[in-house]
């Protein structure tokens, strides 16, 4: 799951020397609210936001708000004077997982794709990711979510894996996730079928507890980075 | 007493799945048996199935999936469309009678012969799509039944109540741009249910907005849950849309002994549903009600909930007895 694939490849981006007036235009006519800002050569220099913008602008409670000094002050505002200089970008070799983290830890909601002479290649945000991630959920196709307490031992998932492929049942997603008993797993088959009374009976023979999804609580999770 | 039509064909039987699957025949068996035991099908008005004219099934599905299927069936193909879906050479024609019947059935509810009806058929429909079988399903039964009385008997609006454990994703996408047929279904959680569909956030698209409505129950719910969600949503949305025929989605696999899914329902929930859904009908309907059965696998439950189902039905409210 690279960036490359699911990033958006036509980027409107604007020049630092337009206003801040026409850079709200371009936002409001793509329906965005991040634009990376470029040089002639379609080099990464800064991003503006809508923010960014908004910031710049006198309130509107204000009572010379419509005066000409006031508009006239605000169309000498360019994108430089405002914009973000440091960037944070990702590669288009970066994964999803990349970005999600980027995303959590930098707290941005959109991130220029540049390649290694910060050439703007494409833009990513947090769209972008529900849609690769829904996919791999795989939860736009019908399907039913077992939850399999394991022990955390070699070999537990090939079990697991075997009994439900042999029952003839293909996988929509199979998610891993920690549980609060130590050394012990959550597993989440995602089976692509309405008929999993056999299967639930084949895990439960073969030792494995199947548990009610409810009953995985991640809030109660430790959070101790293990 | 009303008068009640019961809908039931040995060659439903006919329709095989696989000696594993859980839609087995065994379960119609079972629903009959349970109907038979307590001298109910004295009181009941028999309804024999008949063949389907085709041109009621292409008011649902396109020629090419009807095509598609029935070609599979000749040429003895034995998984349609998906895992799931397992039959034999002979499901195409039962799949017809099973409409054929319910049309039948519908008939009689216009023509005052009854007032009521409880169609036992296989193969069930409510995961049928437009072009595609899913979940054990091959024609949309409901929907080319409220289409039915729509185009030969001239109803404006149709109230469809979906109580099967599973959303009927099928009867949802065929309706959801159509203010005229309401769509009602209550069953579990899609996350954590098959097919993964039925959000409370889905209430129709373009003209039919509104007329989509869905309560989605989490795993381990029972009685409290349901009765509270049918009460909040069921009740006044279909008091509210006026329908003129209440055509009923009836799976039994919510039960608490059907390992299909997690909700843990108890026999007296589903007859506390149906009379809430017949008490609908005596308001909105004059008691205008078509019952077409979908799921339901815990063999040993089915005969006395179907039981209980069709003597909600003859009484026109709770059993009194």
């Amino acid at each position: 799951m690279f960036v490359s694939k699911s990033m958006a490849i036509k980027v409107i981006t604007v020049d630092p020397e337009e206003t801040i007036l026409a850079a709200r235009e371009k936002m409001k006519n793509h329906l965005i609210r991040h634009l990376p800002v470029v040089d002639e050569q379609n080099r990464l220099i800064g991003i503006v936001t809508d923010r960014d913008i908004r910031s710049a602008m006198p309130s509107i409670v204000l009572q010379d708000y419509n005066s000409r000094e006031e508009r006239n002050k605000l169309a000498m505002i360019k994108v430089k004077d405002v914009m973000t200089r440091e960037v944070v970008t990702v590669r288009p070799s970066h994964t999803i997982e990349d970005v999600l983290l980027l995303i959590q830890s930098k707290r941005v909601g959109t991130l220029p794709v540049v390649d290694d002479d910060g050439h703007v290649k494409g833009i990513i945000g947090v769209q972008d990711l529900l849609r690769a991630f829904i996919n791999v959920l795989g939860i736009e196709e019908p399907g039913t979510l077992l939850c399999v307490l394991v022990e955390d031992k070699l070999g537990t998932m090939k079990r697991i894996v075997d009994a439900i492929t042999e029952e003839g049942i293909s996988f929509g997603s199979i998610l891993v996730a920690r549980y609060w008993d130590k050394g012990k797993r959550a597993v989440f088959p995602y089976l692509l079928t309405q008929n999993v009374s056999r299967v639930k009976k084949k895990l439960k023979g073969l030792g494995f507890t199947l548990l009610n999804p409810l009953d995985w609580y991640i809030d109660q999770l430790p959070t101790d980075g293990r | 007493m009303k008068k009640t039509g019961y809908l039931y064909d040995e060659r439903f039987l006919l329709h095989e799945t696989s000696s594993w699957h859980p839609e087995a025949p065994e379960r119609l068996k079972a629903i009959h048996e349970g109907i038979q035991k307590d001298g109910l099908l004295e009181h009941l008005i028999p309804i024999k199935a008949c063949r389907a004219d085709m041109r009621w099934i292409e008011t649902v599905h396109s020629k090419d999936y009807i095509n598609r299927f029935n070609d599979a069936c000749i040429s003895h193909v034995r998984t349609f469309d998906c895992q799931d879906n397992q039959m034999c050479d002979m499901s195409f024609e039962i799949a017809l009678l099973a409409v054929g019947g319910i049309l039948k059935a519908a008939e009689m509810i216009m023509k005052g012969e009854i007032d009521n009806a409880f169609c036992a058929v296989r193969p069930p429909g409510h995961h049928a799509e437009r072009s595609a079988a899913m979940g054990f399903c091959y024609f949309n039964n409901v929907a080319i039944a409220a289409r039915y009385f729509q185009i030969e008997w001239g109803i404006q609006r149709v109230a469809i109540v979906d109580f099967d454990v599973h959303h009927g994703n099928g009867t949802q996408h065929i309706f959801e741009e159509d203010p005229t047929v309401f769509y009602y279904s209550i069953h579990e959680h899609p996350s954590f249910a098959y097919p993964g569909t039925g959000r409370d956030f889905d209430t129709g698209i373009g003209k039919g907005l509104g007329f989509t409505k869905n309560s989605p129950v989490l795993p381990g719910q029972g009685d409290d849950t349901y009765q509270l969600y049918l009460k909040r949503d069921m009740i006044p949305a279909i008091g509210q849309f006026e329908p003129e025929v209440i055509i009923v989605s009836t799976g039994f696999d919510g039960h608490m002994d059907d390992d299909m899914s997690g909700i843990r329902l108890t026999t007296e929930c589903f007859s506390w549903i149906m009379e809430q859904i017949v008490a609908l009908a005596e308001k909105h309907t004059k008691g205008r009600l078509l019952s077409v059965l979908e799921g339901g696998y815990a063999l040993h439950r089915l005969g006395e909930l179907a039981k209980n189902h069709v003597t909600i039905l003859l009484n026109g409210g709770p059993d009194v007895r």
